[in-house]
């Protein structure tokens, strides 16, 4: 089976009336077809970019079950997501080639909406078998390279904002991760978790001044530190704001549905029952946590301040080389938490320009090793979100587990450099040079033009 | 060690003298501190230990002195077991008890599995009752670690210098279930016992330790049954590095030399090699050929890839990273590499080199505090822990800043740069750690001596309930 699943026929047709279809496949950028994005002056303001990073390298193989597909059961005797039946054990049916792991399901009516898409086969140019040279290499965007380099997305937050000052890239968890460090621009980074609402002792006045006062020189750490205390200040006073009006809209539904209920039968309703009932309708979640309160944050952060264009997220515990379950289990646990996140994310980020990315370092050994676990691979699936996104489809190639590279892992068909080279194209209309800046040495790849709609 | 106590005439009268010379200092940090000795003192303090002590002025006399001392009591030290307070004895006893324990532990969750409970009832049960013991062994874990890093009277501060950096490179993640119970172990009789012996056996001892065999799913792998994660590791992060020449073959041969390394918990020795899980083919790792030589076989790759000359590169790496700056100078890592390669790797004489290199005590060597640091640093001042609250605070402040205790989750380690933690809304967070703390700690007012003017002046404007506070929260007490 090779497929490629992108390239209608009317989009070669295009591309050969561009005069660039006799061109091989892999052009280097400066060749690459005008889009039709090319119209809109390239910028940040043209879209938001969330990038979703799965630390610890995610099984893809169980979130994209390859079912039909008869080597995957073979390669994996134990812990096999079941093909689809339509019961809550086996995988969800998406087309005739792959089906979701039922602990995604929360991601299914956005599949069947189109704004959910993925490239199944994906992945760095070379196998890296290591955690944290293929994790630092993507979020340099260079492959190879292991000295140090700004963050992809710290030159993306840089790319035509010479000298202006706010940060636009908002990091949500880690203390200062490799894709977003440099010197292109500011960014914030708050962290994880319900901390991020609160202020501390920068709440009191007299403190406060007494330590803005220790930190009033114009040294790196000074200036670090008074950033630092206002874009807390900040953080927390929209976090807590938005958090009071969520519980104050819940309090009045189900008030309004208690006064609905109250005039019906004329019988005063139970409010703690009706209480009950709704959180139990919201999946018994009062609150999110985890990876969907961290992008709610993100969501609330990034809609009061419009600057901020770029966010990143980030989730572990993705290694899993023992016991990952199959339908149930830790990698399914795992992948009910960031189903959630990637559903809240939707919530705040469905702007015509808004892309979410989800990625990992590499993907796992297609067949499980001896403990019911797998080891390190190479290809992986990596997912796309947003309104112009051409999804309820995946793209590139994908040529099944017959051919497997070095006998073990999934191909990577596609440089993750030239999905993300598409997207920043997608959400923000940048042209060659701009792309060439932000994923040096990165080619085109035409098999990949599909995967934005056309405007 | 004198105790502060014996000393406090001492200091007084020191004090006194030093007033003049520290009155010069300027605003900035980075400017020159108002003498050697001071600037010295609290590298040498805040570096191979936490922070100084109200004993430092003996120290101050010649810190390299005081420095090649300190190393020598922290070898002494660490052939002496622990002095663990008795309510943490625990987490120290024989492996054998543990791992019972933890066996007991094991069968009531798989029983209560068997016979479900309605609901929530097994939820509760799960969440809590059943791992009482995996969990009170970890805390203890992590309150050892607290108390060790802030008390001299509890631990030699190098010894605990040491350990953390040892354990942060042979790391294990106490949020993995069976790590949990061994962790306290682990620390104290792998990486305390060598962190300043010879490196091999240290290797050696973390690759028979259940922790590590845990952790990285080597207590799994057998000839049927592969699993590479501590083969992989093994090389990449504990001996050779990434890109230092081995190839995914050499991680699979390296796996199959160690297959039958497992735990052995019943016997409470820990580790087995299980003969019949061994796979008895040739192998070839790094152009070498191993026979079938059963557990042997597995401690002379370990004892051969300690020895390469890649591993003593990145050793010195790391040290260097870790005690003299970011970015360390290329000529310090190339000696120490030759000290490692020169002793077959002892520890002591590597970090001998280091202290009586000019590298370590040059003032461009700047190193900025990690939550770690600066959370041990603070609880020294404040006299070392003092009760569940400091211990309760300071786990949380390090979780909540992104170096949990224990809790790093993968095996490469937290980082120890300024690029990683000198972050805005991260460093107002330190205040109120600070601030807190603080409440309940009597003003270490012997630390202004290596404060500059304009910070002593400032804070002294305040009242003396919140001095204390901003000293630790001060820009001052960020570098070490």
């Amino acid at each position: 089976m090779n497929s490629n699943n992108s390239s209608s026929p009317r989009s070669l047709q295009r591309r050969s009336l561009l005069g660039i279809g006799a061109l091989s496949a892999l052009s280097a950028l400066s060749l690459a077809a005008p889009g039709v994005w090319a119209q809109a002056a390239p910028g940040l303001n043209n879209g938001r970019l969330v990038v979703v990073f799965l630390r610890g390298a995610y099984d893809g193989l169980s979130a994209f079950v390859p079912y039909a597909d008869k080597d995957y059961y073979a390669l994996r005797p134990n812990i096999a997501i079941a093909a689809p039946d339509g019961t809550a054990q086996t995988a969800i049916k998406l087309d005739k080639t792959f089906a979701l792991h039922p602990a995604l399901a929360p991601l299914l009516p956005l599949w069947q909406q189109g704004v959910l898409g993925f490239v199944p086969a994906a992945g760095l140019p070379a196998p890296n078998r290591s955690h944290f040279d293929a994790q630092y290499q993507m979020e340099i965007a260079q492959s190879g390279k292991t000295s140090s380099a700004p963050g992809w997305l710290n030159t993306t937050a840089g790319i035509g904002r010479a000298g202006a000052g706010g940060a636009v890239a908002l990091g949500v968890g880690e203390a200062n991760p490799a894709i977003l460090a440099g010197q292109a621009a500011a960014v914030r980074l708050i962290p994880r978790g319900q901390s991020a609402e609160r202020t501390g002792v920068l709440a009191n006045d007299k403190t406060r001044q007494a330590l803005m006062d220790l930190y009033g020189g114009d040294d790196k750490l000074s200036e670090a530190f008074r950033q630092g205390a206002g874009s807390r200040m900040q953080s927390a006073q929209e976090l807590t704001e938005q958090r009071s009006a969520r519980a104050e809209k819940m309090a009045q539904d189900s008030k309004r549905m208690a006064d609905r209920m109250l005039d019906r039968d004329g019988t005063p309703a139970n409010l703690q029952a009706l209480n009950a009932q709704m959180l139990a309708a919201s999946n018994g979640a009062a609150d999110p946590v985890g990876l969907q309160l961290d992008a709610q944050h993100l969501g609330t952060l990034m809609r009061n301040d419009r600057k901020l264009r770029l966010g990143f997220l980030s989730a572990g515990g993705w290694d899993t080389h023992a016991n990952q379950g199959a339908a149930t289990g830790q990698l399914a646990n795992n992948l009910g938490n960031l189903a959630r996140g990637i559903a809240q994310l939707r919530q705040d980020f469905a702007e015509p320009g808004d892309v979410v990315v989800v990625m990992s370092e590499f993907g796992r050994t297609s067949a499980e090793n001896g403990t019911r676990g797998t080891d390190h691979g190479f290809g992986n699936a990596m997912w796309l979100m947003g309104n112009r996104v051409a999804g309820g489809r995946w793209h590139g190639a994908w040529t099944g587990l017959g051919q497997l590279n070095e006998g073990r892992d999934l191909p990577a068909h596609h440089d993750y450099r030239a999905v993300l080279a598409q997207v920043l194209r997608g959400a923000f209309a940048f042209g060659d040079s701009q792309l060439a800046e932000v994923l040096p040495g990165a080619k085109w790849d035409k098999r990949l033009d599909g995967i934005f709609n056309k405007a | 060690m004198p105790t502060a106590k014996t000393l406090a005439g001492v200091l007084a009268t020191l004090l006194a003298g030093l007033a003049g010379p520290a009155a010069q200092a300027e605003g900035q940090t980075e400017a020159i501190p108002p003498t050697a000795n001071l600037s010295a003192t609290w590298r040498a303090a805040s570096r191979l230990g936490y922070a100084p002590t109200p004993a430092w002025p003996q120290a101050a006399a010649s810190p390299r002195a005081w420095a090649l001392q300190q190393l020598d009591a922290a070898y002494a030290a660490s052939k002496r077991p622990p002095t663990l307070p008795a309510e943490l004895a625990g987490i120290n006893a024989p492996l054998g008890d543990i791992a019972r324990s933890f066996q007991a532990e094991r069968e009531t969750r798989r029983s209560a599995r068997q016979t479900p409970k309605p609901g929530m009832a097994a939820a509760a049960d799960a969440a809590a009752g059943n791992e009482k013991f995996s969990r009170e062994m970890a805390q203890g874990a992590a309150a050892w670690r607290l108390m060790s890093c802030s008390d001299p009277a509890l631990e030699n501060p190098l010894l605990a210098r040491m350990t953390e950096f040892w354990f942060n490179h042979l790391n294990v993640f106490v949020g993995k279930g069976p790590v949990r119970p061994f962790v306290g172990h682990y620390e104290i009789n792998v990486i305390r016992a060598h962190a300043l012996g010879r490196f091999e056996d240290l290797l050696l001892a973390s690759a028979k330790h259940p922790a590590m065999l845990f952790y990285l799913d080597q207590a799994q792998s057998n000839s049927r049954g592969l699993n590479e994660n501590y083969a992989r590791e093994l090389m990449e992060l504990h001996t050779l590095g990434v890109n230092s020449g081995y190839t995914q073959k050499d991680v699979r041969e390296l796996a199959r030399i160690l297959t039958g390394w497992t735990v052995n918990l019943k016997d409470g020795e820990g580790f087995r090699f299980a003969e019949r899980l061994h796979d008895k083919e040739g192998k070839v790792l790094l152009g070498r050929t191993f026979g079938n030589e059963s557990v042997a076989e597995g401690e002379e790759a370990i004892r051969y890839l300690a020895r390469r000359p890649e591993t003593a590169r990145r050793v010195a790496t790391r040290l260097a990273t870790f005690f003299v700056a970011d970015k360390p100078p290329p000529a310090l890592v190339a000696r120490l590499a030759a000290v490692f390669t020169d002793t077959q790797g002892d520890l002591r004489a590597v970090m001998r080199s280091l202290i009586e290199s000019p590298e370590f005590w040059a003032k461009d060597n700047q190193l900025f505090k990690t939550p770690l640091d600066f959370a041990c640093s603070a609880l020294a001042a404040a006299g070392g822990v003092r009760d569940r609250r400091d211990i309760g605070q300071t786990l949380g402040f390090l979780a909540q800043a992104g170096q949990p205790m224990h809790g790093w989750q993968t095996p490469d380690g937290y980082k120890t740069d300024a690029n990683t933690w000198l972050a805005p809304e991260a460093l107002t967070r330190r205040a109120d750690y600070a601030m807190g703390l603080a409440q309940r700690t009597a003003e270490p007012a012997y630390l202004n001596a290596f404060f500059s003017v304009a910070t002593r002046e400032r804070i002294a404007q305040e009242p003396a309930q919140m001095r204390t506070g901003l000293m630790l929260a001060s820009p001052d007490f960020m570098r070490k």
